[in-house]
């Protein structure tokens, strides 16, 4: 008895410790065979820069189309477009700046 | 000619900075084909390193040029550059020494927008530029000089011709002036005034104050013609007796106008050329006379580094006092002259670094105050 009640005690714990982006990112991209790195890529292809690819990448969670993504059509075909997040504005900036600090170029080429 | 040596040197300038500036867009047009190549080469490397971030991080490296790369908003990506000072509104240019060549991708590998490829600057186009501008602009200047030197003799020529002539024309007649002029008041000298009558003395002071009126203006001119160009000799003066002679010279024609000498000299001595200083004294006593009213008096104070010679005439306006000494300036056309006078004085105490000052007041007078 008291085991369990340890064990579920840890699992909420550890569910508090993930960030914004772990909780509300990552679950739903595991199912998707192109990573969050790729698609981050994607966005660097189209975007360039730090302002410009944040604002394009919290546009298109806000109101996903097919005419705005920057995945190709056969995904699109295949996957869908997502649902609009459900995220506050000050959520979603959170968790697109910790998108943008995980995968971004700057500091690591050598 | 200052004027026309200032035009073409700026014309040869302004040419000078065109060839340069042609020579270095021709120097960069060169380069423009084999750094254009090395982007695109740099940038299919990029493509490749995109697709492969971040199993592998290595920055591609070229022997042949260095190279960095911007993202949209001019953030530095990565940077190899040697000069990072990057002009993103040119494609090609020269900075401290090395050619910069930027350019805009239209698929943001790794998020460039901007990749700049940098090779280090041949200087030998330098060189060869300057070689060029130095000898083509000496002998462009020797040729512009050459052909103004030739315009100017031919445009010139009239005015050379009528300036000889009036030269040649006042040394002539000063000379001819000089020989009547001596004999009429040498003999006026020799007259024995005493025995004569009354009128005819009158007569004579008059002849002998107009003669001594003319020789004054002829030695002034004989100064101005001739013998400024001869050779200085430079003595001690005495000057208290060198002023009572000029004085007892200048009497009669003071006397013609009831002026009085008022003396006060002590000994003094200045080294000088004896004639230009009796040119500057003889001016300066005869323009108190001639510019004082009837009556009137002459101070003249010497003292040991100091000369005064003040008058008691119509003076000078303020506004009028800063061109005395401009030649052929009169300011008073009821008496007669060249206006050359005080343009001699202040030429010879120039000269001698004698300091010359000015103090009048209409109405009441002139001081001209030597010192040395």
């Amino acid at each position: 008895m008291v085991k369990t009640v340890g064990i579920f005690l840890l699992l909420v714990a550890g569910l508090f410790a993930q960030d914004i982006y772990e909780q509300n990112c990552i679950p739903c991209h595991k199912t998707l065979p192109t990573s969050l790195q790729q698609m981050f890529k994607e966005y660097l292809l189209v975007y360039s820069g730090e302002e410009n690819v944040k604002a394009g990448l919290k546009h298109y969670l806000r109101y996903p189309s097919k005419g705005i993504s920057v995945m190709s059509e056969l995904f699109i075909d295949n996957y869908g477009i997502k649902k609009p997040t459900t995220l506050s504005r000050k959520e979603l900036d959170k968790a697109v700046n910790i998108y943008w600090e995980k995968y971004k170029v700057f500091g690591k080429l050598k | 000619m200052t004027l026309y040596v200032a035009m073409v040197m700026l014309m040869i300038m302004l040419l000078s900075l065109f060839y340069y500036q042609s020579q270095e867009e021709l120097m960069l047009a060169e380069q423009r084909a084999s750094l254009s190549k090395y982007a695109y080469i740099q940038t299919k490397r990029l493509k490749v390193l995109h697709y492969f971030f971040d199993e592998r991080t290595t920055y591609p490296r070229d022997p042949n040029f260095k190279s960095a790369i911007y993202d949209i908003e001019f953030k530095k990506i990565f940077s190899l550059l040697e000069n990072e000072q990057i002009h993103f509104d040119k494609e090609i240019y020269r900075t401290g020494g090395y050619i910069h060549f930027v350019k805009t991708l239209d698929t943001y590998y790794l998020g460039t927008k901007y990749l700049i490829i940098e090779v280090k600057e041949d200087t030998g186009w330098k060189m060869a530029v300057w070689k060029h501008m130095i000898g083509y602009g000496a002998l462009a200047f020797l040729l512009f000089m050459l052909f103004g030197l030739y315009l100017a003799r031919l445009f010139l020529k009239p005015m050379r011709d009528s300036i000889m002539l009036l030269d040649r024309f006042i040394k002539d007649t000063t000379h001819e002036l000089n020989t009547p002029l001596s004999s009429i008041l040498a003999n006026i000298e020799m007259m024995d005034t005493r025995i004569m009558a009354e009128k005819n003395r009158k007569k004579l002071n008059r002849i002998n104050i107009a003669a001594k009126t003319v020789s004054t203006l002829y030695k002034d001119l004989t100064y101005l013609t001739l013998e400024q160009e001869k050779a200085n000799e430079v003595e001690e003066i005495v000057l208290k007796p060198l002023l009572e002679n000029r004085v007892e010279y200048f009497d009669i024609l003071a006397k013609s106008k009831n002026i009085t000498f008022v003396m006060n000299l002590e000994n003094s001595t200045i080294m000088a050329d004896k004639r230009k200083l009796v040119r500057v004294i003889d001016n300066l006593i005869s323009n108190a006379i001639k510019y004082n009213k009837r009556g009137g008096t002459i101070e003249i104070l010497l003292g040991k580094r100091s000369l005064v010679i003040a008058d008691s005439g119509i003076g000078i306006s303020e506004s009028d006092l800063p061109y005395i000494f401009d030649r052929y300036m009169r300011f008073n056309q009821s008496e007669g002259g060249f206006g050359v006078g005080l343009s001699i004085v202040k030429k010879i105490v120039d000269e001698y670094g004698i300091q010359l000052s000015v103090e009048s007041k209409e109405g009441k007078g002139t001081k001209m105050v030597l010192k040395w």
